[in-house]
């Protein structure tokens, strides 16, 4: 299926992929001083915001970025749209990096790290707990993801591998064929479980969440928004890699012209369902009041709109450019969400306050330009997107 | 990509099957259950009285000295004057007297753990390490808590408290001082309070003796227990001065129903015996296998996949 993938090849180690390690070094030295020293020395989390930017951004939004690989898997494998197939490999891998960045984040995050490898031993389950299900599902999917990513490592070895890794490629790759479908299975399965999961978390503290926020359909709406982040994420990342390979990579605008009429109707749906939700419920009052979160409410329902209407425009079917914007705008208003959610309308008593400190924006970018390395480091060397031939 | 018409047929049905697992599965979930959640036999609490407390804030010392906790250094200075006991309960201290004002009206609050019926912080840790234990107290076990800080997201009344500052954090909150330090037992804060403003004992008991102050002098009494059906009911209560509403001690408005029954049952509904989710995945698997076979036949029959060259 994938057999028009190839290597990107070309230099590994560039002026910018230095800037991105030095950045991602500098997160590095913060997580190992707070190792030392306890959550509280390079965060500004305190009793009454006890999660910060590292749960929303780095978690919710990286995996919802991620959440590519689910969109389009769902597009190609469920809705039987094998067109779509050259996008899989790319947004499996921002998938696999994102998520592998989530789960990251999570071990930095946890004051009692240690304790997590309690996860692999179910006698001590908790099975009311929603972070568990989050917990487990993630990880398992971090797993599901990499062996998904596996068929671009096998390709290469048996391309050009030693003898030995091209007989291990040969035994391998019918098998993993076999499995195949029962792994995407797991990888339609399991972002449909924890993406909602990440919304139903904030269902457990009904008293502090602003009421513009708070609804029992908190799971279908990140669940929806994920989707809208998937497509943005796998179109954006498509568009990138057709403008610094020109001539190389054609950014295959019919494929993603059927990707954003998808994108479109999902972020459009998702505003509407909003504001049915929020009228029926009697609180769409909460949207006209004076108070901090309600301009960030506007801002989410802006982001969405804007997108969903320019992922729908007949230009942004032809015109990159303006694809791109629907595609970051996407991305954006899915994260504002998130945020919004986990932060804006989160109240922690009275007198809580809290702006993320530098040292957890220091460890977000880091870990973010971490997570470009890594993508720019793997498609140079594995067989990720369909790239011609000819070598710049 | 050729696909027969029977196939097609087939994917939609399997997609729609799965869709609808979730979709029935998630409202279905709104409805809640109303049932109050069953009281332990041998539950435990304390019974604060606000309209006995001086405010001497002798239990907040007798808690720390009890527990062995650090005590408060800091002088703060409040209205002008010089302060020295914490104004809120953290990870040195796990009760607090505060003033609250409302107008004319003031009444003290004394702040711990609520010991909960059905608690938020035991539903939402991972592994277990808060529960209900002996006595119905909800206690920290250090080796399952892996430091999420979720109990501190769920419980309404802000109790469970974070070491931030260590390396190797413990959550800090009354435990009843069921592993008091100084060789007693029983709660430190009910044993020295000179006002019998705070007592400790078996809930009905608790209740029992709210009732007959209530009885004796209705008139200088909220006449609601804090606690006896608030959230689903607490072990460890209060009774505030007549005029004086709960909410204005900075309690929040939680109504009878536990605040994690709405979590609880979107949840229990959606995941229930797991069939939904195995559902989705039969129906995932299937769908998956067929669209790859057929896409498979496709490429065989026009000898290569010239479709899918971007
Ligand atoms: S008051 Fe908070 S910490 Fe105490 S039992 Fe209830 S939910 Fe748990
Ligand atoms: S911080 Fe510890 S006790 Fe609290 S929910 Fe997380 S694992 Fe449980
Ligand atoms: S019962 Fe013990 S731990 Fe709880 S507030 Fe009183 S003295 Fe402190």
């Amino acid at each position: 299926m994938n057999a028009h993938a190839r290597p990107v090849g070309g230099k590994i180690v560039t002026p910018f992929f230095l800037v991105l390690l030095a950045l991602a070094a500098t997160a590095g030295v913060l997580v190992g001083y707070r190792l030392f020293t306890g959550v509280g020395s390079i965060t500004a989390l305190t009793d009454q915001y006890s999660w910060g930017i590292w749960k929303p951004i780095n978690v919710v939004t990286f995996t919802g970025i991620g959440a590519g690989a689910y969109g389009v898997g769902l597009l190609t494998y469920i809705l039987n749209n094998g067109k779509y197939h050259p996008l899989i490999r790319p947004a499996v891998l921002v998938g696999a990096i994102g998520y592998s960045l989530g789960g990251a984040s999570v071990m930095i995050d946890l004051g009692r790290w240690w304790g997590s490898v309690f996860l692999l031993y179910p006698p001590w389950y908790n099975f009311s707990s929603i972070l568990l299900e989050v917990a487990l599902c993630v990880l398992t999917y971090v797993g599901v993801l990499w062996v998904e990513v596996t068929p671009a490592i096998l390709d290469r070895w048996s391309a050009d591998g030693s003898s030995r890794l091209k007989r291990f490629a040969a035994r391998l790759q019918p098998r993993l064929q076999a499995a195949l479908p029962f792994v995407i299975a797991l990888a339609m399965l399991l972002p449909t479980m924890h993406q909602s999961s990440l919304g139903s978390l904030y269902l457990m503290a009904p008293t502090k969440e602003y009421p513009l926020w708070f609804t029992g359909w908190l799971p279908f709406l990140f669940l929806t928004s994920c989707l809208t982040m998937g497509f943005g994420s796998v179109s954006a990342v498509d568009i990138l890699a057709g403008s610094v390979m020109p001539g190389r990579y054609r950014t295959n605008m019919a494929l993603l012209g059927g990707i954003a009429r998808v994108a479109g109707w999902v972020s459009l749906f998702y505003v509407a369902f909003r504001f049915a939700d929020l009228a029926i419920s009697g609180r769409i009052g909460y949207a006209f009041q004076r108070s901090y979160q309600v301009p960030f409410f506007w801002a989410e329902i802006a982001l969405f709109t804007t997108s969903g209407l320019l992922f729908l425009s007949r230009r942004a079917r032809t015109d990159r450019g303006r694809l791109f914007t629907a595609a970051i705008l996407a991305l954006l208003a899915g994260a504002i969400y998130r945020v919004d959610t986990y932060l804006v309308a989160f109240d922690g008593g009275p007198g809580a306050r809290y702006f993320p400190s530098v040292g957890e924006i220091l460890v977000t970018v880091g870990l973010g330009a971490l997570g470009v390395a890594a993508f720019l480091l793997i498609v140079k060397k594995l067989p990720i997107f369909a790239v011609g031939e000819t070598r710049p | 990509m050729t696909l027969s018409r029977r196939t097609l047929l087939k994917t939609i049905a399997a997609g729609g099957a799965a869709g609808a697992a979730a979709a029935i599965a998630l409202p279905a979930g709104a409805v809640s259950a109303e049932a109050p959640p069953p009281v332990p036999p041998d539950a435990r609490g304390l019974l604060y009285d606000s309209t006995l407390c001086i405010g001497c804030q002798t239990c907040t010392v007798a808690c720390q000295r009890a527990n062995r906790m650090p005590s408060e250094k800091s002088v703060k200075v409040i209205n002008g004057a010089p302060y020295l006991f914490p104004t809120d309960i953290n990870a040195d201290c796990r009760t607090v007297i505060k003033l609250y004002e409302k107008g004319d009206r003031w009444a003290f609050m004394k702040m711990q753990c609520m010991q909960c019926l059905e608690p938020s912080c035991t539903k939402a840790c991972m592994l277990g390490s808060m529960q209900k234990r002996q006595y119905g107290i909800v206690t920290w076990d250090p080796v399952r808590c892996t430091g999420c800080r979720y109990c501190q997201i769920a419980c309404p009344y802000e109790v469970p408290k974070f070491q931030w500052d260590s390396p190797v954090p413990m959550i800090v909150k009354c435990d009843l001082c069921l592993a008091r330090k100084d060789g007693k037992t029983g709660s430190a804060c009910a044993e020295v309070c000179p006002r019998e403003a705070v007592i400790a004992g078996p809930r009905e008991e608790l209740l029992a003796t709210a009732r007959r102050r209530m009885a004796a002098s209705p008139r200088k009494y909220n006449p609601k227990i804090f606690g006896e059906h608030d959230g689903g009911g607490n072990q460890s209560m209060l009774l505030a001065p007549a005029g004086v509403e709960f909410t204005d001690l900075g309690l929040p408005a939680l109504g009878d129903v536990p605040p994690s029954r709405l979590a609880m049952n979107i949840q229990h509904t959606t995941y229930k015996g797991f069939i939904a989710p195995a559902v989705l995945y039969v129906a995932a698997a299937v769908a998956v296998f067929r669209n790859m076979r057929a896409e498979r036949k496709a490429d065989a029959a026009q000898g290569g996949n010239e479709e899918d060259r971007p």
